[in-house]
């Protein structure tokens, strides 16, 4: 199994429920953030244009922050998720320079790293992300690569699929849909 | 403009990118510092344990989605989706979602407070909820002995309890009730209704062509609705044509994007019948068998023709004609939609009414992807004993100024006047109930006048509020996550009840309305209106279903049926409630009260040189002023900022985040600025519901500006309701 999702930005209202909804769900502390919604205003009046972008942790295959963590707590776990294991996190924070997403924070309370998970402790209970499940413009879709027949791959397939940052080599698991 | 083809260009070119990530809505002012208030690490994930589910509904905007609430220990950990509740299946917005930080703010009305020092002071004693209630009892009684039953204002916003509220202000025997719609949708409410004889729904989940001005739903309120347009956009390619002087979410979303000029929509839409008239694309079958008026309002329209109202608009008259091509090609699965809060302008019907019109025209009533009529599943209620008949008139005198709008919601700002002047009579008690009029009326000093007039105020909510902290008893009542309410009626997508039960038990001092109505009733002498608890009124709600609470066990929803039933009305012997029995276009009730039977046009005033129209609006995360102070919202949007126009913004020096001066006739703010090309240059936009002056609200408090200080006090000439659009503002660099 390779776990990944896709991305649908022209549906994405930038409302707010998939970052309130994460917070709840990783109970997220004040302040930090999993996931986050970008966007972008373009020409001028009237000639306008406004990009929505979600985003959050890309679950690259080619993962800079596991390169380069030296005790091996931040690791890609068997379904193509990159976790982090807090307990053998020294705070470096090395893995947060790396990533070119920006996707990970460091939580002062435990002296550690922290990100997101896809929600694998919901995914092992066949449970949606908490993103995935709420959001009302349903943007996001979640699942298996590997199986061709899974809304995920299906979509990726017909409407392409788009990188974030594609010159960083990073191989990202989350795909935007054209 | 084409939405979709920009957005294909902009789309080209990747945002990605930590420059680009950002938390923070547009407009809104990033978050500064937090305040470090419930950042106590709760139980982790992982150490939750198992958790127990309830199905309840949410509270946090009119709309009421299904939830499942997930409780552990005693504590809810987590707030979904129910995707068995037919109206908002799968979503919940971010309100909802936060909805946890409402519940365990550290902010909120924990216990009853009653006033020690100046009112407005802050300064309160607690109070257990014997001397709470003996005390507004007492005063109560103090100011009938004094002024009469009617001296006592009740003023309430909508909630499942409501209806309690109300019945204790009817068995006082006081006129004067006050609901928020003339501060929001009664002149919408009023002009389908006068047209049809029922406030009708929109069929969004099958419409492929819909028509909004300013019906912001992708933008100022994410629900049902915004999902059923959202995936018709997508799935169906429906196309949505959306009026707005604002660049707004929807407005990215729709196929076209029509910058009107403010205060002209009602032209677009009588051009738009013009068209629809002229050109023979209207339903002939259908006007003639279910309408009244035709003839007159063919004659009425003629004069207003898409190049006259292109002038008016600045909507070129081709596209105007397009759009009524295409409307009336699309249908009957096509609607000129609703929206919600239409409390813009002093001729606010008039619009409501030519949208209403427009819609008949195309023949798409009561059909898949039209209007269609409220469905109702009839339930119960206890049988209350007679009210008394209130002795005097109400102080708005709404019967005489407004004929056709509803006495029983009032019209609030003329209400407010006459109190302020005694007029007819004195007002000097106030009861209120989840509301906030320091916030939803226009000119707050004309507000707190009218508090600092009231010899005695109770305020009854769940959190401190800037009203709450002008009164002289506040009344805590229990949060929706910690009550059980009347099972409500839904009539969308079909029709459905819902129960909104009791998720954890109350955290502190707090009752919820009912209970606090029976405390108050008993010590009144009114205690024979509630003769019921809340159990017992449920039971009596589905006694005409034979059915009993445990129905809503299974999923939280019951109904007798599965779909809607489309066509019931599409009957030529069908009675509307109207004067004429037919769904009106030239219209008898108006013409009965001494108005114009069809809309009139008049332009709207311009704003002098150097001054522009202030809009006011809404943002998704906040509902009103009610959830500034949440944890969770508030990080994503502390405070809200002043929406200008880029070239504006520039030729006055005025710098994306700078702060400035807004002025108005009536008062002035500073807030900092949002400079943007979503605007057009002649308006401003302020979103509504910040600028909290309360210090119990800690994250809220001073942060942002309200609306409320620059709106001059206006309202729509036939529905009373607040014409919030007509104020000029300057805005200069602090």
């Amino acid at each position: 199994m390779r776990l990944g999702m896709v991305v649908d930005t022209q549906r994405c209202l930038h409302c707010g429920a998939c970052l309130v909804a994460c917070k709840a769900e990783n109970e997220v502390p004040t302040g930090r953030s999993r996931n986050w919604v970008a966007e972008r205003e373009a020409g001028t009046f009237p000639g306008i244009g406004v990009r929505i972008e979600p985003g959050q942790c890309m679950h690259c295959e080619n993962a800079p922050c596991v390169r380069v963590c030296p005790t091996g707590a931040s690791y890609v776990d068997a379904d193509g998720v990159v976790l982090l294991n807090p307990d053998d996190c020294i705070g470096c924070r090395y893995c947060i320079e790396s990533c070119p997403y920006d996707a990970r924070y460091f939580d002062e309370d435990s002296g550690t790293v922290d990100k997101c998970t896809f929600c694998v402790h919901r995914v092992a209970h066949r449970q949606q992300p908490a993103c995935v499940l709420t959001c009302p413009a349903k943007v996001r879709v979640f699942g298996d690569l590997d199986d061709a027949q899974a809304p995920v791959s299906r979509l990726a397939a017909e409407r392409g699929g788009a990188v974030l940052k594609p010159e960083a080599a990073t191989r990202p698991k989350i795909f935007y849909l054209s | 403009m084409n939405r979709r083809r920009f957005i294909r260009v902009a789309g080209a070119g990747t945002l990605a990118g930590a420059g680009a990530v950002g938390l923070t809505a547009a407009g809104c002012g990033r978050v500064r510092k937090l305040l470090q208030i419930d950042n106590a690490p709760s139980a982790r994930v992982a150490a939750r344990g198992a958790t127990t589910k309830v199905f309840s509904i949410c509270d946090n905007c009119v709309n009421k989605c299904g939830i499942i609430a997930h409780v552990a220990r005693g504590r809810i950990v987590k707030l979904e989706p129910n995707p068995a509740f037919p109206k908002s299946r799968g979503m919940l917005c971010a309100k909802g979602n936060a909805g946890v930080k409402t519940l365990y703010d550290p902010d909120r009305l924990k216990h009853p407070l009653i006033r020690t020092g100046e009112r407005g002071s802050g300064a309160w004693r607690k109070a257990t909820w014997k001397e709470a209630l003996d005390f507004t009892a007492e005063r109560l009684l103090a100011i009938r002995e004094r002024y009469g039953p009617q001296g006592v204002l009740f003023s309430s916003c909508e909630s499942f309890q409501e209806r309690f509220f109300r019945s204790l202000a009817q068995a006082w025997g006081s006129p004067n009730l006050v609901r928020h719609p003339s501060v929001c949708l009664s002149s919408s409410n009023l002009a389908w209704f006068i047209t049809y004889g029922t406030v009708p729904e929109f069929d969004l989940a099958h419409a492929d062509y819909v028509i909004a001005s300013g019906a912001n739903r992708f933008e100022s309120f994410i629900t049902p609705d915004s999902v059923d347009l959202s995936d018709g956009l997508r799935q169906r390619k429906a196309k949505l044509v959306y009026l707005d002087p604002r660049f707004t979410v929807t407005a990215s979303k729709a196929d076209e994007w029509l910058p009107i000029r403010p205060g002209t929509d009602l032209a677009f839409y009588l051009a738009l019948i013009h068209v629809l008239i002229e050109e023979q694309l209207y339903d002939r079958a259908f006007v003639e068998a279910y309408t009244h008026g035709f003839e007159e309002l063919a004659a009425h329209v003629t004069r207003f023709s898409p190049e006259w109202a292109a002038a008016e608009t600045e909507i070129p008259a081709d596209r105007i004609r397009a759009i009524a091509r295409e409307f009336a090609a699309r249908a009957p699965k096509a609607v000129i939609y609703r929206g919600r809060r239409t409390s813009w302008y002093q001729n606010d019907t008039e619009m409501r009414q030519a949208m209403a019109i427009a819609n008949v025209l195309v023949g798409n009533w009561d059909t898949p992807g039209g209007v269609v009529p409220n469905e109702k599943l009839d339930l119960g209620a206890p049988e209350p004993p007679e009210y008394p008949w209130p002795d005097a008139e109400r102080v708005d005198a709404i019967a005489e100024r407004h004929p056709l709008a509803s006495a029983e919601d009032g019209a609030y700002i003329e209400l407010r006047d006459a109190v302020l002047a005694d007029r007819p009579y004195p007002v000097r008690g106030w009861m209120m109930f989840k509301h906030n009029p320091m916030h939803t009326l226009p000119d707050r000093r004309l507000t707190e006048q009218m508090f600092r007039k009231m010899e005695f105020v109770a305020v009854i909510d769940i959190q401190p509020t800037d009203s709450g902290w002008l009164a002289d008893v506040i009344l805590p009542e229990s949060t929706y996550l910690e009550r059980t309410d009347p099972i409500e009626e839904f009539s969308v997508p079909y029709a459905f009840a819902a129960l909104r039960q009791q998720v954890v038990k109350p955290q502190f001092s707090t009752r919820p309305c009912l209970d606090i109505m029976k405390g108050l009733a008993a010590r009144t002498g009114l205690g024979r209106y509630f003769d019921f608890d809340i159990d017992q009124y449920i039971a009596a709600q589905l006694a005409p279903h034979g059915i009993d609470r445990s129905a809503f066990e299974a999923t939280g929803v019951w109904s007798n049926r599965t779909a809607r039933q489309y066509g019931v009305t599409r009957n030529p012997e069908f009675r509307f409630r109207t004067p004429s029995g037919k769904i009106e276009l030239a219209n008898e009730r108006l013409r009965r009260n001494g108005y114009p039977p069809l809309p009139e046009y008049a332009p709207p005033a311009q704003p002098p040189g150097g001054q522009f129209r202030l809009l006011p609006g809404k943002q998704a995360l906040f509902t009103h002023a009610a959830n500034q102070n949440n944890e969770w919202l508030h990080e994503l949007c502390a405070e809200n900022r002043l929406w200008i126009n880029r070239a504006v913004a520039e030729s006055k020096g005025i710098a994306d985040g700078d702060q400035v001066r807004v002025r108005s006739r009536i008062g002035e703010v500073k807030v900092r600025a949002f400079v943007t090309g979503r605007i057009r240059p002649d308006c401003v936009h302020l979103p509504h519901g910040f600028g909290h002056t309360t210090s119990a609200l800690r994250r809220a408090f001073g942060r942002g500006a309200s609306d409320q200080d620059l709106i001059e006090p206006r309202w729509d000439r036939i529905s009373g309701n607040a014409a919030l659009h007509e104020t000029f503002v300057t805005v200069e660099r602090v």
